[in-house]
Order: structure tokens, then sequence, then C-alpha cells
């Protein structure tokens, strides 16, 4: 195997690096080809590029042999370093018994000017081929040089360009990369087991490339206490981003301090004026639910705080869907003195909790009509979801359904506490 | 329903009884500021209330409601009310569930709003 000697390498990142040269063709190249056989008075012209062990033909005119000594001869243009000139092929003792030299179409006149980058590597050659010897003029010469010249613009104008779109490209799957990341810091990427629960959440983007401010979380609390909360910060992009980090940590954070779902509720709207005091008008907000659940004995005790969020819809075992609201709560983060209501319910064996955010209520029938509480609350009555993961897959179905009526991102997050499963008493089994 | 992105913003001209301020088309984050200007314009006072027209709303996001709220902490501090009318029933319904309804009363029609204000 030859050594690539230190030049030719340099020469041949050259050609690699016009990696668009592989498909770089096209009317503007043929047209210098024409030119150069015009110019010349020749019946053939090409324009190649030399690669590795290949000769590249990117442009042709009047159908020129392109192997063997054509090939050697634009290698050798190349080595040669600058126009290169075969007066009369037969004269040249390798050169003479070529079939294109002795047979059709009987090539006896070669002349080639080096096509150059700007920091002087030969990337080809434009080349003219006569099948009379002959010699070659400077003017000739000349203007095969500066169509090599005009060669070299076009490729340096593809480059930029390719370059442009690859840049382009890397942008925006760096882009789309930040926004997947960021979604993935918003949402908890898997739920705690909690004893004696169920629980499933989903995400429905609207958009791929759009982060949402849609968030919720379930966590361990004091003793076997456990936290929830799903929400919505108003916007989309990076800032709702930004702003949708600071509730969910201010939201557990607070829990920590004090879980009375009413405090906690209180504890974000006092952050969230705080981080927006002497702020740009119009102010961020969010809506949100919070609850703490409480086990007992066949199931849990659930305390729920809402502000200015839709209601949470119980999905009893007996398939009555209701929802577990307090009447009252208000947006979080933008009025004064707001108001948080609280209210305390059972999920028992065989319930289940839809929370929400607002993409779904709000989406559109295809009647025209906003889909509401009601709407869902049908839908749930009638698919009688009986678990979390049953839950989902129902408010999934009926997120596919509303299709193109769904105009916003939603979050789901639902629990459910499993039916009660009849055990034989300790007492028959130790008398057997 | 159609969203042309276009937004009307008028004041009616203040001779007796309260401000009245027509909006309607969509109320989002491009089309807000137009009415954030024309809430600037208005000068509340004891006996300079606002009405604000909202019948030929067909939108409003949330940089829309954050502006009604602003509006409505200015006109209180001024010690005026602000009242809406003809909100759609769909908006009114996401209105309710955020609490709004406990800061801003809903009129059906601006008359009806007028009329409130005078009794």
């Amino acid at each position: 195997m030859p050594l690539t000697s230190a030049p030719e390498a340099s020469r041949l990142a050259a050609v690699r690096r016009y990696a668009a040269l592989e498909t770089a063709s096209g009317a503007a190249l043929d047209r210098v080809a024409g030119l150069a056989a015009r110019i010349f008075h020749a019946p053939f012209a090409t324009v190649t590029i030399v690669g590795d062990d290949t000769v590249h033909a990117i442009a042709a005119h009047g159908l020129p042999p392109r192997r063997g000594l054509v090939e050697s001869l634009c290698a050798a243009a190349v080595r040669h370093g600058g126009p290169y000139v075969v007066h009369d092929a037969l004269l040249d003792p390798q050169a003479a018994g070529d079939p294109a030299v002795r047979g059709e179409p009987g090539i006896r006149f070669f002349a080639a000017a080096l096509i150059t980058t700007p920091d002087g590597e030969a990337l080809g050659s434009v080349n003219v081929m006569d099948v009379r010897p002959r010699e070659a003029g400077d003017e000739e010469l000349d203007c095969l040089r500066d169509l090599a010249g005009l060669v070299m613009d076009e490729l340096e104008v593809r480059l930029a360009t390719h370059r442009t779109v690859e840049i382009e490209r890397e942008l925006r799957a760096g882009a789309e990369r930040l926004a997947r990341t960021l979604q993935r810091t918003l949402l908890p990427p898997v739920l705690p087991r909690v004893p004696g629960l169920r629980a499933a959440a989903a995400y429905h983007p609207v958009s791929a490339d759009e982060v949402g401010g849609d968030f919720y979380d379930l966590f361990p609390l004091d003793g076997d206490r456990w936290g929830f909360f799903l929400g919505d910060v108003c916007g989309k992009g990076a800032d709702a981003a930004a702003l949708t980090s600071l509730v969910r940590y201010t939201l557990r954070a607070a829990a920590v301090y004090d879980a009375d779902p009413h405090a906690v509720l209180a504890n974000l709207d006092a952050v969230l004026q705080q981080e927006h005091a002497g702020g740009e008008a119009p102010v961020p907000y969010c809506t949100a639910v919070f609850g703490v659940l409480q086990p007992d004995d066949d199931g849990f005790g659930v305390t729920l705080a809402t502000g200015g969020h839709p209601p949470a819809l119980a999905v009893r075992a007996n398939g009555l869907v209701e929802p577990i609201h307090p009447a009252g709560g208000q947006l979080i983060g933008i009025l004064r003195d707001p108001h948080f209501a609280q209210v305390s319910a059972r999920l028992n064996a065989g319930d289940a909790l839809l929370l929400y955010t607002d993409g779904l209520t709000e989406a559109r029938t295809p009647t025209g009509s906003m889909l509401d509480e009601d709407g869902l609350t049908a839908y749930l009555a009638a698919a009688r979801p009986t678990s979390a993961d049953a839950l989902l897959t129902t408010v999934h179905d009926l997120i596919t359904a509303l299709g193109k009526g769904v105009s916003d991102d939603t979050a789901i997050l639902a629990l459910s506490v499993p039916p009660a499963t009849r055990t034989p008493s300790s007492g028959s089994l130790g008398a057997a | 329903m159609q969203h042309d992105n276009g937004l009307t913003v008028s004041l009616q001209p203040h001779t007796s009884g309260p401000h009245l301020l027509v909006v309607a088309g969509d109320l989002d984050h491009h089309t807000t500021p137009r009415l954030r200007a024309a809430l600037e314009e208005v000068k509340f006072g004891p006996d300079a209330d606002l009405v604000i027209d909202l019948s030929g709303l067909t939108f409003c996001d949330s940089t829309g409601i954050a502006t009604l709220v602003a509006a409505h902490q200015r006109a209180a501090d001024a010690g005026a009310a602000l009242f809406l009318a003809g909100l759609d029933a769909d908006i009114a319904r996401v209105f309710q569930i955020m609490g709004l309804d406990q800061l801003l009363s809903f009129y059906d029609s601006p008359e009806e709003a007028v009329r409130a204000l005078s009794e």
C-alpha cells in the first residue's frame, strides 16, 4: 500500500472538506466544461476532482473518455501543481498504448488548469481534450485557469451553503434537546410506590418543541402521609419553564415546612408575588391543586386545596363521577389577598382520583363547544375506569379522539385505591 | 371558532356615568399590549368607574387575564369599580374556575353594568 505523503494528506483533507463535492454537479459546472471546450475549439472537456484513489468527473462536455489515461492525466495535473499540457499523447511512451489514444476517440491533446482552494490545495482540474496534436496558446491557458477559478468559487459557495444548513440543523437539534431536557426536569420521571395506592401520570404536549408550564409530583411527607400536586404555569417557552421549576421546588419545600394544603398554596403565592414584585406587567401566575393523602384502614383520607384550578374528579367504585373541589380557590401569585379553598374527602377501595390541567377541559369538541368539566365527567362515567392506569388510558383515548380540538398541553395525575380483596380469616386457616 | 388574531379596543367618550371600553377580537400576548395601553389612558376615581364591554371577545389567554387583574387593582386603589360586560359563556366559565368572579363583576350587557353602577 503506498504511503500518503504529508502534502498529499493535507490535499486529501481539503477534498474531504468539500464533502458536498460528492454530489456536486449541475448546470453551472457543465457550462464551465462547455466554455472550456469552445475556447479550445476542442470536442471534449471535463471538470474532475482527484480523491484518494479515484478521479471523479463532476461535469463534462462532449462525452469524453473518463477512465484509464484520462484519469491518470488528471491525477498527474494535480501532482504537477500548475497548468499541465500534453501536446501529443502518441509521443508520450506511457500514453501511446492507451485505448483512448490508440483507438476511439483517439485523444492526442490534453490541457488542464488546477482547481485550487484559497489555502492553496489542488482539489482537481478543468480539462480539455482534442483528437489532434496541437499547441496550447497563452490566451487559451489563461481562460482555462479562469474557468478553474470559477469552479472553485462555485464550490466555495456550495460549501458555505452546506455548512450553513449543517449549523442550522445542529442548532435546531440542540434547541430540541434542551427543550426535552427541560421538560424532563419539570416532570418527575417515575412516581414513587405508595403502599396501598396506585399512581400514574402522563404529559400530553401539543407541540414537541415548545416547553409548556404543566407540572405534577407525588412525594412522601412525614410519617405515612404523602403529598401530591398538579398545576399549570401560564405561558410557554423558557420563561414559563423557569417559573415552573420555581413553583415545583417551592411546593415541595413549603410542604416540608407545613403540609397543610391551604398553607402550602399561600406560601407558593407569597413566593411568586415576591418573585415578580416591581416587575413588568403582566405578572405571570399559576393554578394548582395540592393534596395530602393520609392512609387509614381501607383507603386514604384526602385533603385538597386549590388555587384557580379546574376540579379534581373522583371516579367512585360504583361508577359515580364527582368533583372533589373546594369552591372559590383563586389564581396563585397575582391577586391581592387571594383566597385558597380546602376540602376533605375519602378515597375508598376501588375509588380513583383524576387531576388534570385545563388543556383537557378547554379542548373543543367536534361541535365546537368547550369540553368542560361536564363533558369530561360524562366521558369518565361512560368509560368507568377502575384504576389509575385505566384512568390514564381513558383520558389518553379522549385526547386522541378530540384531536385538533386540543390546543394546549395537558398533564394528568391519576391515583387509585385497589379494590378490596376478600381474604380468608386466619381462624379458619388455623383450624385446617 | 375563528381566531383572526385581530383586536380592537376603543374607549368611548366619557360624558356622564362610567368610562366604557369596548374590546373585540382575540386577547393574547401579541394583542394584549393594545388593551394595556388603552387601560393606562383611563383615569380612575371615586366617580370614574369603568365598564369593559367584552361581548366581541373571542379568545383570552393568560396575558389578557393578567392585564384585566392589574386594571382591577388600579381601579380599586382609586376607589373605582371595574365591571365586565357581555362575556362569552366559555370565557366566563374559565374566569370562574380561576376565582376571578369574586374579583370582577360580570354583567350580560354594558347597559346592565351601567345600570348596576348607578344604583
